[in-house]
């Protein structure tokens, strides 16, 4: 049963290197997909390419299904598996200038290191600044220390807040994801940019 | 590759991550991870005066974070699939309605902020929303909902420099 | 077609099939049925008196007798050392620590065993290790070692020598001995187990 790591006591050094493997398959997927391209990570925001969402949903409807069956099957037990925490106040507010600093740089963290990783030398600049940011952060600290611990409402997961199965949950939201793509891909036919496609 | 099929390949290395280590994956925590080294490496005291670097300070080298080690594989992943592809090339990669050097400013600023709101957030679009959105935890559905949401928002006030 | 119909299709079906699973908890510590029927077949949560005779003779350190019928019970007759958790206060915070830890080998008694048992069933189905049930209960203690039943002059060697042991323990227990270990604070505290905790994740 996993999670293998927590349950087996595995060492730390062969949990380092899973963490290295699982990195090589997260980089070379992300680059796969083109996130390495700003403009392509942006064509999302104006229409002419909805690669970010597609390629966003179906992993996260992916690593849904499987869990679910996973821990069907009894090989997993969500009792140990990471829930992100919900702090509601921070989860907002740092999502809104998360958005503000996707729009105006370009890439996520993920993106811009497979992205400064092949050359692109706007996405060593995009690491930079996130340096920068997060030492910002660090400084100013205490400053925001009390709205960064507001609202908080522990490792909660959305299905059990809608009173719902986590199965009847995930196959809602397929079929919203499901609908977002057909909508995604009439606005690429719509908003369709050749000069921008065939640039990136 | 088709956006869908890499979405179910970035799915299943999230689930083997899940199984294997029962956490998903990450990005900005390994950023957090090398600033807190630096930050005690150069100015230990200041390190342990300030709340946010002494909480997340460890004796331990940054090398043996969990996360640092999966972002040099993300950018030995990065890499390896853009020597594959022939994609491996520096450069500035801008609109033509701006200069490169506009783009980089834009970059930087885009960073600065992401990095900013991601320790807010406790997470960025890999940990909070991703992995957040694959275990059904609330903060990810909503994490994910900010920062798509206030980017398609904003879309039209930068679209200079993008379209 | 393309990708996104074919996705769509597959996705769909597989989410409807995750709709109507049945709903089931996966618990890396929790048993199902099946294998608690087995460990309660194989009887490796059980002490013979015997034993326990053995180690409390032995003055061992590392058992830890709990009593859990109720406080009258208990006042009345305890054996040498035990502590008294009666079983509706098993999962009281205050005694967590006993039940839920590493370094000693918890021995559960009642009168019988159904009291025991059920205690053992408790702790088991939390992950808790380390925790034992006296075979037979106090009743099979008082039978088998306090006033043990003097075997017929045909029976073969073993069983008299197994009598001529417990005789032996009977007058150890029903001596002027036993206070032994009747002082508890001397029992060093319990080392608590590692919990069962989430991973730290996601970017924190």
């Amino acid at each position: 049963m996993g999670p293998i790591v927590p349950l087996f006591n595995i060492s730390n050094e062969i949990n380092l290197l899973m963490a290295f493997i699982i990195g090589l398959g997260f980089g070379f997927v992300l680059e796969q997909a083109g996130f390495s391209s700003s403009r392509k990570l942006a064509g999302m925001f104006y229409g002419y390419d909805i690669t970010v969402l597609k390629v966003f949903f179906t992993a996260a409807i992916t690593g849904m299904l499987g869990l679910i069956f996973l821990n069907f099957m009894g090989l997993i037990d969500l009792d140990i598996v990471y829930i992100n925490e919900y702090y509601v106040t921070s989860s907002i507010i740092g999502g809104v200038i998360m958005g503000a600093g996707f729009i105006i740089g370009g890439f996520c963290p993920g993106t811009s290191f497979t992205a400064a990783a092949i050359g692109k030398i706007d996405a060593m600049w995009f690491v930079f600044g996130s340096i920068v940011g997060i030492f910002i952060f660090g400084e100013v600290y205490p400053l925001l220390e009390t709205m960064y611990m507001s609202n908080y409402e522990g490792s909660v997961k959305i299905s059990t807040i809608l009173g719902i199965r986590d199965g009847y949950f995930a196959l809602l939201l397929i079929v919203v994801a499901s609908l977002m793509f057909w909508i995604g891909e009439i606005a690429e036919k719509k908003f369709k940019r050749e000069d921008i496609i065939d640039e990136i | 590759m088709d956006p869908y099929i890499a979405g179910v390949l970035l799915g299943l290395v999230l689930l083997v991550s899940f199984y294997l280590t029962g956490r998903g994956l990450g990005a900005s925590g390994a950023t957090r991870s090398m600033v807190v080294s630096a930050v005690s490496a150069v100015a230990p005291g200041h390190a342990e005066n300030t709340t946010f670097f002494h909480k997340y300070r460890s004796d331990e080298s940054p090398m043996k974070s969990w996360l640092v080690l999966e972002i040099a594989g993300v950018i030995i992943g990065g890499f390896l699939s853009g020597a594959w592809a022939g994609r491996l090339k520096l450069k500035v990669e801008h609109s033509p309605k701006i200069t490169p050097k506009k783009r980089i400013v834009m970059a930087t600023i885009g960073g600065l902020f992401f990095g900013f709101g991601s320790q807010l957030g406790r997470g960025c679009t890999s940990g909070a929303a991703l992995t957040g959105m694959a275990t059904l935890s609330l903060a990810g559905f909503v994490t994910m909902m900010a920062i798509f949401g206030t980017a398609f928002a904003l879309a039209y006030f930068f679209r200079k420099n993008w379209i | 077609m393309n990708t996104r119909i074919i996705f769509t299709i597959i996705v769909i079906s597989l989410g409807s099939i995750a709709a109507i699973l049945p709903k089931t908890k996966t618990s890396s510590t929790q048993l199902t049925a099946d294998e608690l029927l087995m460990e309660m077949k194989l009887q490796t949560y059980v002490v013979s008196t015997d034993e326990l005779a053995d180690l409390l003779i032995s003055n061992d350190p590392a058992i830890m007798l709990i009593d859990v019928r109720d406080s009258v019970a208990y006042q009345q007759y305890h054996l040498p050392g035990a502590i008294n958790i009666p079983l509706k206060d098993l999962l009281h915070p205050d005694w967590i620590p006993y039940v839920d830890q590493i370094s000693k080998k918890n021995i559960f008694y009642s009168n019988g065993t159904t009291l025991s048992n059920e205690a053992w069933i408790v702790t088991k189905q939390l992950g808790f290790r380390n925790n034992y049930v006296l075979g037979g209960g106090l009743n099979e203690w008082f039978s088998s070692i306090i006033s043990p039943e003097r075997p017929a002059s045909t029976d073969p060697n073993e069983i008299w020598a197994l009598y001529e042991t417990r005789k032996a323990a009977s007058m150890y227990f029903s001596g002027s001995k036993p206070a032994a270990r009747e002082d508890n604070s001397t029992i060093l505290p319990p080392i608590p187990r590692k919990k069962k905790t989430r991973v730290q994740g996601g970017c924190s």
